[in-house]
């Protein structure tokens, strides 16, 4: 084949090649993807800036290396030339190398520099805004749900409320029995993991809305299941949420109950009881028997039918009631 | 035929599929290793493919949430310690011996024994599938406390498989550095060891300097999991945090091994594009030292890296500074390596043989993810990207359009040096430009999805946005198997068929192409002393001055 024909041939493919690349990209909705989400959230905004500041110089480096690459290949291809005939004998330029040694080092320093200049904007929760002190929540990552708890005691599962335009500090944790999970909601930031043992911390301060990611840390059969949301809420009507929740809980049915089921138990078991993963539960007399019902959920079982780990461990009564007292009212029906 | 005057005498260990089985002779043993890592890649590959339909689209029933664990855990595992480092120890182990004028390896029984480990581990992992509960379900990584609480016996037999693998490549490390250091022919001083030898030599030394923690974190998981013995039950915690462990201890021993083991891969390559790029280019490479060196300091470095793969666990920002700034360091020689084969093109003389084609589609897709790696080296930017598809994307823009890309490019290469035929070029043509369009197919739109919240090891997601590059991704991996199809197509037709070639076939540098092809079992009658890094060129330019001086006269 001619060396011109391989020329054509090559454009001929290459092109293509970058059309099907970006194709997918005019699909999508939104950014395509080509920058992280949206940011929501003054530590978001920062790790996108840091994104944006590094994507200069990666795309000058791509850009750079790729048309050398093609510029030479169709330069410097052999035309007719026999195999034997050689190109200058240049064994290398140390000033040349130095310089592209150099030029790297540089390149990356002003990211580093870049990269701790925003640092303190991003991991470092404001201590003292307009709004008051952070408000503080604790996060823990279970097997497979995220469970939240608020200075006043009240509980909730996967959806997270939060007051607006408030900097609020999360505590991550997970339970010694339990596995790691990564929290990450990617509007409000990047990934904390939860990890038995250890306590981290990580903030967020938003505009009211409905956030969602989910777990980033392979944990588990449900993995892929382990969401979670934020609902950021104006001030009053989040203390209104709060207040609500605290006297329902404290009466031992609430929304507690329904988001048990709905994100511990239902994710294995099945939204109506019918079974998944795990076996089929509707119908159990377990289910309507309170204190089996706190057994199980406290300490797991294991059958020749397979395990359930210790879901509830350390749950409260209270937290076993508002389920059992939600399964009172709604029993899955099974199908 | 020398192979063939070795089955002609008679005896038992010599028949045709027994001499194999018993062999020490490094070449077959390379060949062996090949072959057999090839068999892996498509078990590994075909994991994969069962992966993308099940992601094919939102809330897909193709596969269990255990089934898809058990294939994400055993697809990984497998292309590391099956495929990657196997197929570059079984190059080096053909190679070795022959670029720097040896009779084999220092120790050929050793050599035997970690082929056979090898095949034993790989056994064990892959009929792990078949143990009670399945193979092992946490991943490559196998992060504890998961990996500790997982029942059934795919994970111990996950831990039996990486402890025989270990042992194998420490004897196969020892082998290549005993090797290299007493064995070379005359007059070939470090500065005129072919670069690719250089590779391995970086290689075998970050194996002996990486396994044993791995080897140590293994035995812990082991213990921790507990082990019933004639009545006696003995458990350790050193990963449970309940009884005092702690599950970070893991991660350092995993990463400390698992982050220089990325380079155990990607050196090699380098060593593979370092031969292959001034053949085909027919230049010298430009700046020898710089690129040997070059090796040598991303080893350094990349031991001095691992907590970067731990920047969510919440470090203080201090440590994870450190370990930003020695992850951004590795790009400088990085870097050093990509701008010197770029001027080795330079003015040179492209040919366009296959070879070739994979070398300049490693560089053109390697560059792709090393790039990305800053990303994840500048950590505030990995609290985002991290353990999300970007990272998939990102190490197999690496591993397979790097690694991959280059153990093609060393196929397509020393081909005719192991078996005496070339492979089918047309067919080595269609299968690069297939293989180069359906890998960023496939692997582009990952970048994306990571960037748009998809966390990576999920096996079924509801958002409906992520359906289009899931599904363009699907189908990017399907096409990837029809190229990887081409190249076994290839290797059937040219078999019997392939022309026969000379020794040196592509005119190139290095020692290998002075003996037959295949050579002999003892590979040289003589060999010409040494004097620069390119021997047959010297040799080549020798034996065109004399024809000159006889034609003058």
């Amino acid at each position: 084949m001619a060396s011109s024909v391989r020329a054509k041939v090559f454009l001929a493919v290459a092109v293509p090649a970058l059309a099907l690349l970006l194709a997918p990209a005019a699909l999508a909705k939104g950014n395509g993807g080509f920058v992280p989400v949206t940011p929501q959230s003054p530590n978001a905004h920062g790790i996108r800036e840091s994104y944006f500041f590094i994507s200069a110089f990666t795309l000058g480096v791509f850009v750079l290396v790729e048309t050398l690459l093609v510029v030479f290949v169709f330069r410097f291809r052999r035309r007719r030339r026999p195999r034997f005939e050689e190109g200058p004998p240049i064994h290398g330029a140390t000033r040349l190398e130095l310089l592209w040694t150099a030029f790297p080092v540089v390149i990356l320093f002003s990211i580093a520099v870049f990269v701790f200049v925003e640092l303190p904007g991003i991991s470092h929760v404001p201590t003292a805004g307009a709004e008051g002190k952070p408000y503080p929540i604790t996060v823990t990552g279970r097997q497979f749900y995220w469970q939240f708890r608020y200075p006043n005691g009240v509980i909730a599962i996967d959806t997270m409320r939060a007051p607006a335009n408030t900097p609020v500090r999360l505590t991550v944790v997970a339970p010694d029995n339990d596995v790691i999970h990564s929290w990450w909601i990617p509007a409000l930031g990047g990934k904390i993991d939860a990890i038995p043992g250890r306590i981290n911390s990580t903030w967020f301060k938003a505009k009211p809305g409905r956030y969602t990611g989910q777990c980033a840390e392979l944990c588990g059969l449900e993995h892929a299941r382990m969401l979670g949301a934020v609902e950021v809420m104006p001030r009053a009507e989040f203390t209104a949420w709060l207040t609500r929740r605290r006297a329902q809980q404290t009466k031992g049915t609430s929304e507690l109950g329904s988001e048990e089921w709905a994100g511990v138990c239902a994710k294995c078991h099945g939204f109506a009881g019918e079974g998944g993963i795990a076996v089929r539960i509707a119908g159990s007399a377990i289910l309507t028997d309170r204190l089996q019902l706190g057994t199980i959920v406290h300490n797991g079982t294991s059958t020749p039918r397979g395990t359930m780990p210790a879901v509830g461990s350390g749950w409260t009564g209270l937290q076993v009631a508002a389920l059992a007292n939600y399964l009172k009212e709604h029993p899955p029906s099974g199908s | 035929m020398a192979v063939s005057a070795e089955a002609q005498t008679p005896g038992w260990w010599r028949g045709r599929v027994v001499s194999w089985l018993v062999t020490t002779d490094h070449k077959r043993i390379g060949i062996l290793y090949v072959g057999t890592s090839l068999v892996f890649f498509c078990l590994a590959g075909l994991m994969a493919l069962l992966m993308r339909t099940q992601l094919m689209q939102a809330n897909e029933h193709v596969l269990s949430p255990q089934q898809y664990n058990e294939l994400v855990t055993i697809h990984g595992t497998a292309m590391v310690f099956l495929v990657l480092v196997p197929i570059l120890a079984g190059f080096a182990n053909f190679l070795v011996p022959l670029m720097i004028g040896a009779r084999d390896v220092a120790f050929p029984r050793l050599n035997a024994l970690s082929y056979w480990l090898y095949v034993l581990g790989g056994l064990v992992l892959m009929l792990s599938f078949f143990a009670k509960g399945g193979a092992a379900q946490a991943g490559w990584t196998s992060y504890p406390p998961l990996s500790e609480q997982t029942p059934g016996s795919g994970q111990d037999l996950w831990i039996l498989s990486l402890h025989i693998l270990t042992a194998s490549s420490l004897a196969g490390a020892i082998n290549f550095i005993v090797t290299i250091h007493n064995l070379r022919t005359p007059g070939m001083t470090w500065t005129r060891l072919p670069l690719f030898v250089w590779s391995i030599e970086v290689f075998a030394w970050m194996l002996l300097a990486v396994l044993p923690t791995l080897s140590a974190g293994l035995t812990m998981l082991l213990l921790d999991r507990g082990i019933t013995f004639a009545g006696w039950h003995l458990q350790t915690h050193f990963f449970n945090p309940a009884e005092g462990g702690a599950p970070l201890l893991w991660q350092h021993a995993f990463w400390f091994f698992g982050h220089p083991e990325v380079y155990i891969m990607v050196l090699p390559a380098f060593g593979i594009i370092s031969e292959v790029l001034p053949v085909f280019a027919r230049k010298p490479i430009f700046g020898y030292k710089a690129v040997a060196f070059s090796t040598v300091a991303i080893g350094f470095i990349s031991m001095l890296v691992w907590a970067h793969h731990m920047f969510t666990v919440g470090f203080p920002n201090s440590l994870n500074s450190f370990f930003m700034i020695t992850s951004m360091a590795v790009a400088v020689p990085t870097g050093v390596k990509v701008f010197n084969w770029l001027a080795t093109l330079w003015r040179g003389n492209l040919h366009f043989d296959t070879p070739m084609l994979f070398a300049l589609g490693f560089l053109s897709v390697f560059v792709v993810g090393g790039l990305t790696g800053i990303y994840l080296a500048a950590f505030p930017v990995d609290w985002q990207v991290h353990d999300s598809y970007f990272v998939v994307a990102h190490f197999h823009y690496t591993l397979f359009g790097g690694v991959v890309f280059a153990i093609f490019a060393g196929l397509f290469y020393w081909w005719p040096k192991m078996f005496g035929r070339t492979l089918n070029e047309k067919l080595g043509k269609w299968q690069f430009w297939i293989l180069f369009v359906s890998f960023n197919v496939t692997f582009f739109p990952q970048h994306l999805l990571g960037l748009e919240g998809m966390p990576r090891r999920i096996y079924t997601y509801s958002h409906e946005s992520w359906e289009g590059y899931n599904m363009t991704s699907t189908i990017g991996s399907y096409v990837i198997g029809v190229a990887i199809l081409v190249f076994f197509w290839n290797v059937v037709l040219t078999t019997r068929r392939g022309p026969r070639v000379g020794n040196d076939p592509w005119q190139a540098d290095t020692l290998e192409w002075y003996t037959t092809s295949p050579p002999p079992p003892h590979n040289f009658d003589s060999v010409p002393y040494v004097t620069s890094a390119r021997p047959l060129h010297d040799l080549r330019n020798r034996l065109r001055e004399q024809q000159g001086a006889r034609a003058r006269a």
